[in-house]
Parts: structure tokens; sequence; C-alpha cells
């Protein structure tokens, strides 16, 4: 299969799931079921990476429920520096870490969010999103997904690293993703093939963390109503 | 993060006691961790032996993307506790004197908003001065085109390129014209910047369109080129994003095809103080609207 083909057969997948009126979990299951349909070589080596990271604990360590959220200052899709203290001043707010403008799973979350931050941002409940992307491709994801909110740069995932969340892709996976189009290393404007484990914090306005979730499986993601909740019951 | 410091530490000893001495950390607990590492990442980095380990072929090449994201994340663990503490904040810069600023005013009001205690010391200088500033330590962060510098310790990132482009004074003969080429030089002074980082390339560029090394006069600073040309004494080729002074204009000249990279530049290895780790990531996530013509460009631009 050519490159470019492969990269078109992803993007008429990724359309067709991320219109799908199911809840979350469903569409991204819904996108993993088509990768698989493309072959089973892609298949196999993200097992691989998830059960290494899996086996060796990877973002276990991560701030839990009850403990602080490390402070943060980071530009937005604009170039604005903002801090977790700007948001935590108007209300509770979810932190959601995704990996990149070309990540698909990303984009149906993102997509998910942004009908979420509908919902909730009148309440004064907000969702801020974090990527390594370096802001222009912040900026297509956020008008990919027409999301309300902002989509912060977190170069080189050094923020990431701080809370135990960059991974390393390995060598396989990294041969595959450049062929099927999904090159990092051009939106990080680093190639270090670091990535972020996609999480979701909810921060109250004290600055402590009030609901988590973490999975090195980038193909799961925080459920929407699970998210909704604890944005809602956090003070 | 522990267990990248960890690594790094020993990637600078060879030796596993002396890396656990040196992060204050017990042996074991160092060996741990740099295990956890190595599963992290997929294979072993190290080969352990009692007096001097060595990095295997793994952990040499990810050695680099190591220090780099620690680097990274070290500050922004800094840049997180300064927020806190309201900590001065000083930053020494440099910025080529063929760079304009307005490029990166918005980025420097955004660190002054971000660090009210911001104390902002800005250097001007030529390619060599600016090579100089660096090395000495006297700036932090300097932004220029090519410095043609082959000090091991400077790290170039370019941040965009920019073209060079043909300017006359308003009242200049040529100011009407649409378009000139290299003939219609022929009788006019070429004012050169001999402080300009490209000055080399400018000058084979002339000299293969034919104009004589005679025909210039050479001044040391952009802000010269201009005033020069204001007063009528010539024109010049500077580049683009220079020109924004009154009073002069630029006029497409055929056959010019000269574009320099202007990167940031900093010292490896050399501790990066809060606003300058924060200014450096800025200027890295920042949109230059320039980038090689990957699939991922077009795709953003879609």
């Amino acid at each position: 299969m050519t490159e470019s083909k492969l990269t078109d057969l992803l993007e008429e997948a990724f359309v067709r799931c991320r219109n799908l009126e199911v809840p979350l979990a469903d569409r991204l299951q819904a996108f993993a079921n088509e990768v698989r349909g493309l072959g089973p070589h892609f298949q196999t080596a993200v097992d691989a990476l998830v059960s290494r990271l899996a086996q060796s604990n990877a973002g276990a360590s991560a701030p839990k429920v009850g403990e602080p959220m490390p402070a943060f200052l980071l530009p937005d899709e604009q170039g604005r520096l903002v801090r977790l203290e700007d948001f935590l001043d108007d209300g509770p707010v979810a932190l959601a870490f995704n990996r990149g403008h070309w990540c698909p799973y990303c984009r149906i979350n993102i997509d998910a969010l942004a009908r979420a931050e509908e919902e909730v941002g009148a309440e004064h409940r907000h969702i801020v999103a974090i990527v390594p992307d370096r802001q222009r491709f912040a900026m297509w994801l956020k008008s990919d997904a027409k999301a309300p909110f902002p989509i912060l740069t977190d170069i080189d995932n050094g923020y990431a690293m701080t809370l135990g969340l960059a991974i390393y892709v390995g060598d396989e996976l990294k041969q595959m993703m450049v062929s099927s189009g999904s090159d990092p290393a051009v939106s990080q404007g680093t190639d270090n093939w670091m990535l972020p484990i996609p999480a979701t914090f909810i921060v109250g306005t004290d600055g402590i963390v009030r609901g988590r979730f973490v999975e090195p499986d980038y193909r799961t993601r925080m459920a929407i109503e699970d998210m909704l909740a604890a944005l809602r019951s956090a003070t | 993060m522990h267990h990248i410091r960890y690594f790094l530490a020993v990637s600078e000893t060879l030796n596993l006691t002396k890396a656990a001495e040196r992060c204050h950390v017990a042996q074991p607990a160092l060996s741990r961790a740099i295990q956890a590492l190595e599963s992290e990442l997929g294979g072993e980095l190290l080969r352990r032996e009692r007096a001097l380990s060595h990095l295997t072929e793994l952990g040499q090449r990810m050695l680099p993307m190591l220090r780099q994201c620690y680097e990274t994340a070290h500050a922004a663990k800094m840049v997180a506790a300064s927020i806190k503490n309201r900590e001065a904040a000083p930053l020494s810069i440099a910025v080529s004197h063929t760079v304009a600023l307005n490029r990166f005013t918005t980025m420097l009001r955004e660190l002054s908003r971000a660090f009210p205690s911001l104390q902002l010391k800005m250097h001007r200088g030529s390619g060599s001065e600016i090579a100089e500033f660096l090395k000495s330590g006297t700036v932090e962060l300097a932004i220029a085109g090519p410095l043609g510098e082959t000090w091991s310790r400077l790290d170039e990132l370019p941040l965009f390129e920019e073209p060079f482009g043909f300017v006359v004074s308003r009242t200049h003969r040529l100011a009407d014209r649409n378009e000139v080429e290299f003939k219609d030089l022929a009788h006019e002074k070429l004012v050169i910047n001999t402080g300009c980082e490209m000055v080399e390339e400018l000058k084979a560029c002339l000299e293969a369109n034919g104009i004589l090394d005679t025909a210039t006069h050479q001044v040391a600073t952009q802000e010269d080129v201009l005033a020069l040309l204001k007063a009528g004494l010539g024109v010049a080729i500077i580049p683009v994003g220079a020109v924004e002074a009154n009073g002069i204009c630029r006029i497409p000249l055929k056959q010019l095809n000269l574009v320099r990279k202007v990167s940031v530049y900093t010292v490896a290895g050399r501790h990066r103080a809060i606003a300058c780790a924060t200014l450096f990531n800025t200027l890295r996530a920042a949109d230059w609207g320039f980038d090689t013509g990957t699939k991922q460009q077009r795709r953003a631009y879609r």
C-alpha cells in the first residue's frame, strides 16, 4: 500500500468514527477496529508498546487524587503564556494530555471534549488540552474540532515529563508511524520521539487533583461522563 | 524523571558508585531506577561492569534526547516554582543588528506579563560579537542569522527563513520602478553592512552579478545602511525583515535569490534561568510561518 493511500484510508476511517453519535469509548473502539482492518502488523507493534508500558508501570507516578497538581507556564495556540492558576481562578479545570494533531484518537478525543466544554463552560468549569505540538499544529487541532478551549504547547514534553507521563515511542512503531504519515517530529520541532501518555486530571480551585485517568493504551481515554462528573463535583 | 537524572549521571561518570554519590542516592536505588528506565524504553541502556560501565548502542542513541527532555522538564519545574515564589527574573539576550525586533516583541510582552519581575538586558551586535557574547556568558540566548561559528557547545535551532530584498530611499530615481535588474545598478553605489552575518554570501552574489567591490560603501550596522540610503548615498540589499524604516522602499530585484535562516542560539550544558528557559520554549513553540514542506505541514494548512 502506498503511503498516500494509507493516509487517505486512515483519514476516511477517522471521519466516519468521529461522526458517530455514540459515546467516546465506542468511537475510539470503532477507529481501533478500522485500523485493525488495515493490517495486522501495525496492531502488533502497538500492542507491544502498550504491554511494554504496562509492564514498566509507565504513568503510575503521575499525581494522584488528593495530591497537588504541579504548576505550569505554557504557551497556548496563540502564543499567550498561561499558568494553571489562571484557569483555576475561574473554577475547576480538566487538563487533558493528548499526543498530537496527527493522532486520530486524539482528534476524536478533542472533538468529544469540545462538546463537553460547551456543556460545562457556563458553569465556570473548563477544559484545557495539552499537546507537545507547536502552535501552528495546536491551532489546527483546535479548529479541526472547533474546540472552544485552549490547546497548550508542551515543548519537548517537558511538563508531561515532570509528571512521569513522557514515553519513548520505540524504534519499530517509529518506522510505522512515519510511513503512515504520522510524524510527530515535524509538529513537535524535535525528533526525540517522545510522546505523552494520554491522561486527564481534574483539578479543584485549591490546585488538588480531584479526578485522574492515566492510560498507557492511547486508544482508551477518560469517559466524558466520568470527566464531567468529576468536574462538577470539584470545587 | 529522576530515572533520567540517574542515567545522565551514569553516562557522565561511567561508574555506578560515583553516579549514585553524585545523585545523593544509594547505589541499589540508582540501579533499580535505571532498570525501570530500561524497561520503559524497551532495551538495555548500560553494560554494567564494576568500575567502568558503558552505554549500549541504544543508550548512546537515547542519550541526547533524554538530556534534552530532562533539561526542558527541569526548567519546567524551576519555572513553576519561581511563579509561586515571585522570584526575580533576569534575562540577558543578544539580537543581531540585522534582525528586526518586531517579530519578537509580542513574545517579550508575554514574558514580562508572565514574570512581572523580568529584568531584560538586550545586546545588539554583529555575528562575531554575538558569538562572543554567548561564549563569555554575557548572554544566555541569542537570535541571529548564520554565525559561521564552529564552537561545539553552540546549539542552533532554526526559527524562520528570510529573503534579502533590494531597497532604496523613496526619493531615489529607482523608487517608482516595479522591478529592477542587476544591470540597472551599474551606476549605483551598494551600501554593504559588514556586520551582517551573510556579508560574504552577499558579496559573492554581487560579484556573480557583475557588481564590483569598488562600487560599494561599507558600514558596520544595519542602522547606518538605512541612514546612508536616506541621505542618498546609494542602494542596498538587506534582509527584508529589517526594512521597517520610514522613507525606505523595497523593489523586486530580478536574479536576487539570497535567503538566510534566523536561529535561536544557546550554549549546551549551561544553566538556563527561568525567563530564558521560558523564552526559549516560546520561540520554539511559535508559528513563524516557515517550515520544511512536509505532509504534516500541508495538513496543518488544509
